[in-house]
């Protein structure tokens, strides 16, 4: 397969899915749903937040996803995706230098340049991406871990959550603490040996195994600690927050 | 329970314990007339447990909302390769399911339903199999020796080899396959779902399946299966036992209607056998 092919796959899929998903949305909005979903919506999120205690009761720092030594990277074929009509690229000219905000309850907020977070711990590793329409891909990912930026900027009891949030229109996720100090979940800014490129969320990026793929924020700009949860991009348009793998 | 239940050969000339039972209005001639007509006596037996009942038709409201939100689910990528390689064994690579067979209107609705309803199955299912241990029916439905060659029997019947109905209790060796691999199938179900749900959490899990691409074949496949098994018990109810509804609804069974009684294969001899009729001399009544 060529690598334009398979670009081209992957947008098909995104498109597909964005318009699948607004589809939804319309019809969740106006409550026309083929069963009258309004009627069973406090059933399933009942539901929904059982889960998420069992997932939160599953979710140990110790397990790790492993790929097998010397499998297959997906390469060109790792799907591209993001909110915006086109590819968002930091504009340095209008908006200066990137700089990553490390912020909310830290003792001391960072403003990292690229530079910076290079100069940091640095972690490789080649993980799965599970992404919520049930496709992988694997990818080696280089970057700090955001238990680290945690560490870094020491961070306050009061943090119970974070918020990873995006120059991507106003994509952004927020975590459950617990996941976001998992060992695996990074603020990457390099995959398959070479600095992100503009589809895969240039210049850093959320990558984690242990959540779908929505909830690692592409295009990021400000990890913010906080004592609340606050939603995110596709879980405020109906996803599950916790989204745990 | 019952000590016929327990003998190696089920094959059982009399009905079974539950059925040795008479209900107060058994063998109530269903009409009244000279003896010329149609005549009829009803044999009423308890035949299916409460347990049993609202267990089947919890399965019958939950199993269709599972399958469809799980074929919405996996339209949003209805295939099983990973990202950069190809899979060998799913032909349809690429090709969403029929909207009409999927339920949820779109991925996020469909998760919600297939996360929730996935509780009602596992809980219903444990309840099902907890009774049979203890109710001791698992015996009416665990495999046997001799179940292929009695199975090979109850085909023999339908292609019109044999000319009586075999004689084989409560379920025929052919029904007892379906409904012991039921519970099997959707242990399988469970195991790759929850495997595929939680792919880091329980790793090892995933693993035994030959990791999450595998895993998430195996509940489609399954599925299939489970589908499969279904559609053709449903089949059968309609096309051999339709009488056998009544007793998944009230729990009663009319024996004189039962596919033995009337020499039923599928679409042949629906309707109650005529006694006075006499090409066939033996009775309709099997409780002797």
């Amino acid at each position: 397969m060529s690598p334009r092919f398979v670009d081209e796959q992957s947008l098909i899929d995104r498109r597909r899915f964005l318009a699948l998903t607004a589809t939804g949305a319309a019809a969740a909005l106006v409550g026309c749903d083929s069963f009258g979903s309004r009627r069973f919506e406090p059933a399933l999120a009942a539901a929904q937040r059982g889960n998420e205690k069992v997932e939160r009761l599953l979710f140990r720092h110790r397990s790790e996803d492993r790929i097998p030594a010397g499998a297959r990277l997906s390469g060109n074929a790792f799907p591209q995706y993001f909110v915006s009509d086109t590819v968002p690229i930091w504009d340095e000219a209008m908006r200066g230098l990137w700089r990553l905000e490390v912020s909310g309850a830290v003792r001391q907020p960072l403003s990292l340049s690229l530079d910076d977070l290079v100069r940091m711990k640095r972690v490789a590793q080649s993980v799965d991406h599970f992404c919520v329409e049930g496709w992988t891909a694997r990818a080696q990912w280089i970057g700090v871990r955001v238990s680290e930026l945690a560490r870094a900027a020491g961070v306050t009891s009061d943090a119970q959550y974070v918020d990873f949030q995006s120059f991507d229109s106003d994509y952004h996720e927020s975590w459950d603490m617990a996941s976001a100090m998992h060992p695996q979940t990074l603020v990457a800014y390099a995959m398959d040996g070479r600095y992100l490129g503009a589809g895969h969320g240039a210049p850093a990026r959320v990558h984690s195994p242990v959540k779908l793929g929505y909830k690692n924020t592409k295009y990021l700009t400000k990890v913010v600690f906080m004592p609340l949860r606050n939603g995110g991009y596709w879980t405020d348009r109906g996803y599950e927050w916790y989204a745990g793998t | 329970m019952g000590n016929s239940a327990r003998r190696p050969s089920p094959v059982a000339r009399r009905p079974s314990p539950v059925a040795r039972r008479p209900s107060p209005i058994a063998r109530r001639p269903s009409s009244i007339g000279p003896p010329s007509t149609i005549h009829r006596m009803t044999t009423l037996v308890k035949r299916t447990h409460w347990v049993v009942r609202v267990t089947h038709w919890i399965n019958v409201i939950a199993l269709p909302l599972m399958v469809a939100s799980g074929l919405r689910i996996f339209n949003a990528y209805p295939g099983f390769a990973r990202k950069g390689e190809s899979f060998c064994c799913y032909p349809f690579e690429g090709k969403p399911i029929p909207a009409a067979l999927t339920f949820g209107g779109w991925l996020a609705g469909a998760r919600h339903w297939h996360f929730a309803m996935m509780w009602v199955l596992v809980v219903n299912a444990l309840v099902y199999l907890v009774f049979l241990y203890l109710h001791g029916e698992w015996r009416e439905l665990a495999p046997r020796r001799g179940d292929a060659r009695r199975a090979w029997q109850m085909i023999e019947f339908y292609l019109f080899a044999i000319k009586e109905h075999p004689r084989q209790g409560k379920h025929n060796s052919l029904q007892k396959t379906a409904y012991f691999a039921m519970p099997v199938v959707a242990a399988l179900i469970v195991l790759s779902g929850i495997a595929i749900w939680k792919p880091v959490e329980l790793h090892w899990l995933t693993m035994v399946f030959g990791g999450y691409v595998w895993a998430r074949y195996v509940h489609f496949v399954a599925m299939i299966l489970l589908v499969l098994l279904v559609l053709g018990h449903v089949f059968m109810v309609f096309a051999v036992d339709p009488y056998s509804l009544r007793s998944m609804i009230t729990g009663w069974y009319d024996e004189s209607l039962s596919p033995e009684a009337r020499n039923a294969r599928p679409f042949y001899h629906l309707l109650p056998r005529r006694e006075s009729s006499g090409d066939h001399s033996r009775p309709a009544v099997t409780g002797d």
